[in-house]
């Protein structure tokens, strides 16, 4: 394990790859600042340039913009009160407050020193558990891994959908089902491909992530443009930042909030589905309670707790995520959906083989992450002031552009104009879907999951000679189908179950 | 009552029956007419799943509220998709320089940006560097004109 911290530690540390990490921190910053877009984006939008690098460069890069894009997001979260993503919401419910006591580079400071240490316990972690869950995930079969996938599924629709568990349901089909095009892998028989030879590879993953996230939120922002008063709330944010020192007792107040939210994180995010939005919220509830009443009523006025606590978590949860796509090869996010993509584009299947094939791969994934909360902090931060400019670019100039990246993207991987075509298709159905309230995390991964899917069942029917029987009669299988049963009806009634008992508790107290 | 849930759930409806429709065009070679898993299995078990998912929806829809279609700036949002459509049919024939200038200055001019030095500085010279940054750096080969001006 040494040596193979020493290998990852020389790769990521030399020259070329610690200019990468700090390129895609800075980029990532970039495009998560812009309201609408997050990781996902920011990601599918380098991908195309990371096609020339070797893989552990690429994904050096790709960690790197991940990271600079969660920043950025809570940036944007505490100037503006517009979370680029879901997962710095709760950013917004105290670091806006505090923006607007003239305190922005206190509470940009507060986010970037807890994004660090929760992203710098949360690698430790991931240097611990990864290699433990690789070395146990070595005795998987195909059964094994086609139910992980189902688990994967499920979870992410469970959680993904606000609450709407059919929705999210619905839009992993659907990712299953676009997942389907294209020549089949098995006999090589052509599937919805209606004739045309575009299709016959099937639909790239590159092309629907980047329709269906930043082409669609950018087509979004055209159909629902700023307020003038939005844009003034801008340019006034990015002018008046203030002091970005902390001083000790705000040090003293944080470092509990950091230990707590790092650990609660990391573990969240490790679940497949949960991630970042639900272990910031989870962090923000528990710090809350564990203030006491005092200053659990600072809570939502400009706390520093209830900022420090869901930066700390988001981050810690975005490395806890890796955890089950560097070992299992499965993604727990929609985020980790489209790192898998662009790894399996390289070439390298994740899960616990990489960790044997491709140690350095494995091992400079997760020191670059380590690499990147370091950046962030001594590069990003001191530039926040000039970065937060990108909030003044006029909204009908930084559109096309960002349409631009996205066309050209796709476009310069295939040189095939169809996938323009497809895009806008993509793009337009996309936005129907937004303004329908449907999900788009868990169609992305429907998709990418998909063909490793149907892989795993068809070679675990053939293992079975084509019985069914795997399913039940293999141990390890039917838990992890059990667990993932667990996890899709739970949400769905589990409000019903208390609701029930509240009316019975409540009917025994009125006979009582 | 159409809530947005239930415009969603028939949309989902049409597309699973549609692709439940296509799986008859999915060949299934002699070899495999009794085996457990063919090239339609997935897609079969999917298209159900959809339909079934889609019907739930429909009689059980989450919430009861209705879509907004007001407020949006469609006729903008629609200006940019057909922007986007005809830089796919002229990327190839017009060159990039040409057909990328042209498409992002009909955008900024489609979202409201009227200064000419504007519209002109934000897209000539940025499709120029970014030409020659794929060209020149990353060695990918971009027509960078029509082909009869190429030579």
């Amino acid at each position: 394990m040494l040596e193979g911290i020493l290998q990852g530690l020389s790769t990521a540390a030399s020259p070329v790859n610690l200019l990468m990490v700090a390129a895609g921190c800075f980029v990532g910053t970039f495009i998560g600042m812009l309201p609408g877009l997050g990781p996902i984006s920011a990601i599918a939008l380098m991908i195309p340039i990371t096609y020339g690098f070797d893989p552990a460069t690429g994904l050096i890069l790709m960690a790197g913009v991940y990271y600079g894009a969660i920043f950025g997001g809570s940036t944007s979260s505490i100037l503006i009160n517009a979370p680029g993503v879901a997962g710095t919401v709760a950013t917004a419910f105290d670091g806006y407050p505090m923006a607007r006591q003239g305190m922005a580079g206190k509470a940009l400071a507060i986010a970037a020193y807890s994004s660090f240490s929760g992203g710098t316990i949360a690698a430790v972690f991931l240097l611990i558990a990864a290699p433990s869950l690789a070395a146990v995930s070595l005795a998987f079969q195909s059964t094994d891994y086609f139910a992980l996938m189902v688990l994967g599924l499920t979870a992410v629709a469970a959680f993904a959908g606000k609450g709407n568990v059919i929705k999210a349901l619905l839009m992993t089909a659907l990712g299953l089902m676009l997942s389907t095009v294209g020549t089949d892998k098995g006999v090589g028989v052509p599937r919805f491909t209606f004739g045309s030879q575009s299709l016959i590879d099937g639909i790239s993953f590159l092309l629907l992530a980047m329709a269906t996230f930043a082409l669609s939120e950018a087509l979004m922002s055209i159909l629902r443009p700023k307020t003038d008063a939005d844009r003034k709330k801008e340019m006034e944010a990015q002018k008046r930042l203030g002091s970005m020192k902390i001083d000790k007792s705000e040090v003293k107040e944080m470092a509990p909030v950091i230990g707590r939210s790092s650990v609660l994180g990391f573990f969240v995010g490790v679940l497949p589905g949960a991630g970042a939005t639900i272990a910031s919220f989870l962090a923000y509830g528990m710090e809350q309670r564990i203030a006491g009443p005092k200053k659990g009523a600072e809570f939502g006025k400009g706390s520093i707790r209830g900022l420090s606590a869901p930066e700390t978590a988001n981050n810690a949860a975005a490395s806890g995520s890796f955890v089950p796509l560097l070992t299992l090869g499965i993604p727990g996010s929609g985020t980790t959906a489209i790192m898998l993509g662009a790894l399996l584009s390289y070439g390298i299947q994740p899960g616990p083989r990489l960790f044997q094939d491709n140690p350095e791969v494995f091992w400079s994934v997760i020191i670059s992450m380590y690499i990147g909360n370091v950046i962030l902090l001594i590069l990003n931060l001191p530039l926040i002031p000039y970065i937060a400019r990108v909030l003044a670019i006029p909204s009908n100039i930084l559109l096309p552009l960002i349409v631009f990246f996205s066309l050209i993207g796709v476009y310069f991987v295939s040189f095939n104009t169809f996938d323009i075509h497809l895009m806008v298709l993509f793009a337009i159905a996309a936005v129907v879907l937004r303004l329908l309230d449907f999900p788009m995390a868990p169609m992305l991964l429907g998709f990418i999951l998909g063909g490793m899917m149907e892989e795993n069942l068809r070679r675990a029917l053939m293992i079975n000679n084509d019985s069914w029987s795997f399913l039940w009669e293999r141990d390890l299988t039917l838990s992890i189908l059990i667990i993932a049963a667990v996890v899709l009806f739970v949400p769905m009634i589990g409000p019903r179950i208390t609701a029930a008992l509240n009316r019975r508790r409540e009917s025994a107290g009125e006979g009582g | 009552m159409l809530t947005r849930d239930r415009i969603g759930a028939l949309l989902m409806l049409a597309f699973s029956l549609f692709y439940w429709l296509q799986i008859d065009e999915i060949r299934v070679l002699p070899f495999q007419a009794n085996a457990a898993f063919t090239a339609r299995t997935i897609p079969e078990i999917l298209a159900i799943m959809g339909v079934v998912l889609s019907l739930v929806l429909l009689l059980k829809p989450g919430s009861n509220e209705k879509m907004q279609v007001t407020g949006f700036l469609w006729g903008k949002a629609a200006l940019i998709c057909i922007a986007m459509v005809a830089y796919g049919l002229t990327v190839r024939p017009a060159g990039f320089l040409i057909s990328t200038s042209l498409f992002l200055m009909f955008g900024f001019w489609v979202l409201g940006e009227r200064r000419p030095v504007i519209i002109l500085a934000a897209s000539v010279p940025l499709v120029v560097l970014f030409w020659l940054l794929m060209t020149q750096v990353l060695d990918v080969y971009i027509a960078a004109l029509p082909a009869f001006l190429e030579g």
